[in-house]
């Protein structure tokens, strides 16, 4: 226990004394200050030429070929497009497509009858929701027409298309729209934060086997000493520098919090409930370790630095697989699906799949309970048994061991 | 103190790398681990520090399976290497501190030990600024420093100028006074000759020639004479075919039989200008040469 500390301690130095570590950290925390003061330096530019916005708005022009509604539609496309200055016009086809080219206008709406029209626009843009309104105006100027054509008067009409539903969205589990954004950062967070410890630290050991200090090391220390103590100062130093991020970032948003105003992303991250940073915190420190021990072990098995890269691949990929099925259950809405619920009880995905599920559905207590407990007796086993890897690894000098032996060797040990 | 190594057995895979591997060291001696290339030295200093378990076979000290948590060892492997890009008076502080040391007494050996190899000037650069030889002697450090009961050296004059060699040399002789076991292992056959009482010859994984090396030499039948003179030319005169020149201009006679031994010298004191007469004994070298070396191997195998 005493050997535990001493390696524990050396290697945390190795981590705050790094330039490097303290550079990137102090890199985010500027990051994170900079993005946090952003609406407050838009602010301060942007303050005095407010009125300059309203004359600049874009022009979107108009052209109904049948003058019978022309009046209405303009009317209704007015109001629709609040943001375009809409103008109608009288011009040629090619004309008001010149004058797009040319950036004049920004946009066309052709409307040869009421049913059917055409678009034009310099670039349609992946996002550009223009048609699907003047679908909907369209319709609206159609059904009007019709019910006045029936005998009712064109108020009544108006007021029956243009009625208001009030509706309330009442969620009795998770807001996924609210829960959606931090629920990414974390899962994100977990995902850079192993990537690149899990790197350092076999490249950490690799280093110590091809500079041979290794030979007195393995003499000097258990080698579950040496594993626990390397993966536990990574994960501390992990988790410094997570804290110091998000901890900036909580901190210049309270500075800040008036300029974002009801900012909905924004202000969703910062709403995040205190048992959900429990839930990361446990879930990020379990899947940390085991995903560090299987790159320490790895590490040790590597004869060069040059090898590191691709031993790894192995368990690189089963990670960026994990992180795949999350993020894409994720952005689809489904997170209670068949794989996401086989992924949160198998340990090696679970710290990502099952806090996802937490975050974003609702589990029962003892489904949250055996996958932590999987995963805390998994940490145990992979962690032992990368200690001994690890003790046969760094031995093994000169051609690379075939996986074979290395099993052979490790269930003697 | 009696450390012994009982029958010791070892495979990696299929490859057996130590066969019935026994051999002992005492405390206020030095001991000499021979043997050429893979003969398996590496391996039984492995064993002895418990890195793995030998298959079968003990490892004992004074009798008693060894208690690593009682007994200090250091060691200086052959392949040396530590922290190339840290403070050395950090990483020597560090291993002596893995080894049980608290960290003050960790960081006063280890300045007491840089002062005794005259390092105290390195002591806050890192390591990869030194020369080979002071990087040499920071690692001899590392095996120095918790004052360990047992001193494993492998190849520990490799690499050495002979003014530091002389440094070593001293250092160990001391280790040797304060009564500790001093384990060397070395192919170069002179210093093991002038620092070991008693050797092991490991070849192919078995230990093939194991004692007291003095007892070791007296062992070989005493029917040959060196014979140095001026004049060597009437000597092989009267000697004939059991006369044979030696290349450093000395005498060979052998002898028909020992016992010849006394009147023979007399003879030659008597009737020539002799500057010394002296019974052969083989040197370390020709011993190994003997146990480990091609010939040896070849029997082996028959």
């Amino acid at each position: 226990m005493k050997q535990f500390g001493k390696i524990l301690k050396f290697e945390l130095t190795y981590y705050i004394k790094n330039k490097i570590f303290v550079g990137v950290t102090v890199f985010l925390m500027l990051l994170i200050a900079a993005l946090m003061f952003f609406p407050r330096i838009v602010n301060v530019f942007q303050s005095g030429d407010k009125t300059k916005e309203d004359t600049e708005a874009s022009v979107m022009l108009i052209k109904a070929e049948d003058p019978g509604e022309k009046e209405m539609i303009e009317a209704f496309f007015q109001e629709a497009f609040a943001d375009y200055r809409v103008q109608s016009s009288e011009e040629s086809v090619d004309t008001i497509k010149e004058k797009i080219i040319s950036g004049e206008a920004e946009c066309a709406f052709i409307i040869e009858e009421m049913t059917s029209y055409t678009y034009y626009v310099k670039n349609l843009s992946m996002y550009d929701m223009n048609t699907e309104i003047a679908d909907s105006v369209l319709q609206n100027v159609y059904r009007m027409d019709q019910m006045v054509a029936g005998g009712m008067t064109k108020e009544q009409a108006e007021k029956a298309v243009s009625v208001q539903i009030e509706s309330n969205a009442v969620s009795l589990g998770k807001d996924q729209a609210q829960n959606y954004w931090y629920t990414y950062i974390m899962i994100f967070a977990l995902y850079m934060v192993i990537l690149l410890y899990g790197q350092m630290i076999a490249t950490n050991v690799a280093t110590e086997k091809s500079s041979r200090a290794m030979e007195l090391l393995i003499t000097s220390a258990k080698p579950v000493n040496m594993m626990f103590g390397k993966v536990i100062a990574s994960c501390l130093a992990g988790l410094v520098q997570l804290i110091a991020v998000f901890g900036s970032a909580i901190l210049f948003y309270s500075v800040n919090k008036e300029q974002w105003g009801d900012h909905p992303i924004v202000a969703s991250i910062f709403d995040m409930p205190p048992e959900l940073f429990g839930y990361m915190l446990v879930f990020f420190v379990l899947g940390f370790f085991i995903y560090a021990f299987l790159y320490g072990a790895i590490g040790s098995t590597a004869s060069k630095l040059e090898d590191i890269n691709t031993s790894v691949m192995p368990v690189t990929m089963l990670f960026i697989v994990a992180f795949m099925v999350v993020m894409f259950s994720l952005a689809s809405g489904d997170v209670d699906n068949m794989l996401m619920k086989v992924c949160s009880y198998v340990p090696f995905t679970s710290s990502m799949a099952m806090f996802t599920r937490i975050a974003m559905s609702t589990v029962p207590w003892y489904g949250i309970l055996v996958s932590i407990v999987i995963l805390i007796g998994s940490v145990v086993g992979v962690g032992v048994l990368s200690a001994k890897i690890y003790r046969v690894g760094v031995l093994l000098y000169g051609t690379k061991p075939k996986i074979g032996s290395i099993i052979k060797e490790v269930w003697k040990a | 103190m009696v450390l012994e190594l009982k029958k010791i057995e070892k495979s990696f895979g299929e490859k057996k790398v130590l066969k019935e591997v026994s051999f002992r060291a005492e405390s206020g001696k030095a001991f000499g681990l021979l043997g050429r290339n893979g003969a398996g030295k590496t391996t039984s200093i492995r064993i002895l520090m418990n890195v793995f378990p030998a298959d079968s076979g003990e490892v004992l000290l004074d009798g008693k399976p060894i208690d690593y948590r009682q007994v200090g060892i250091g060691y200086l492997p052959e392949e040396r290497g530590l922290y190339p890009k840290k403070i050395i008076v950090h990483q020597l502080a560090y291993f002596a501190e893995l080894k049980g040391m608290g960290h003050k007494a960790a960081v006063a050996a280890a300045d007491k030990w840089l002062e005794r190899l005259g390092m105290t000037e390195y002591r806050n650069k890192r390591l990869d600024t030194l020369s080979k030889g002071n990087q040499q002697k920071i690692q001899l450090i590392t095996a120095l420093a918790h004052d360990p009961d047992i001193i494993i050296l492998d190849e520990p004059f490799s690499g050495l100028d002979p003014v530091n060699a002389m440094l070593l040399k001293d250092v160990v002789r001391e280790q040797i006074a304060c009564n500790k076991i001093v384990l060397f292992s070395s192919h170069q056959m002179s210093y093991i000759e002038e620092f070991c009482d008693s050797i092991a010859i490991l070849n192919s994984g078995k230990a093939v020639l194991c004692g007291e090396l003095h007892e070791i030499k007296r062992s070989y039948v005493r029917d040959r004479l060196i014979v140095r003179t001026e004049y060597p030319d009437a000597v092989k005169k009267d000697f004939k075919e059991s006369c044979v020149v030696l290349p450093n201009n000395s005498l060979l006679i052998r002898l028909a039989s020992p016992e010849e031994k006394k009147k023979v010298m007399q003879k030659l004191v008597a009737g020539y200008d002799i500057d010394e007469v002296r019974v052969f004994e083989p040197s370390l070298n020709d011993i190994f040469v003997e146990y480990a070396g091609e010939a040896a191997d070849k029997e082996d195998r028959r």
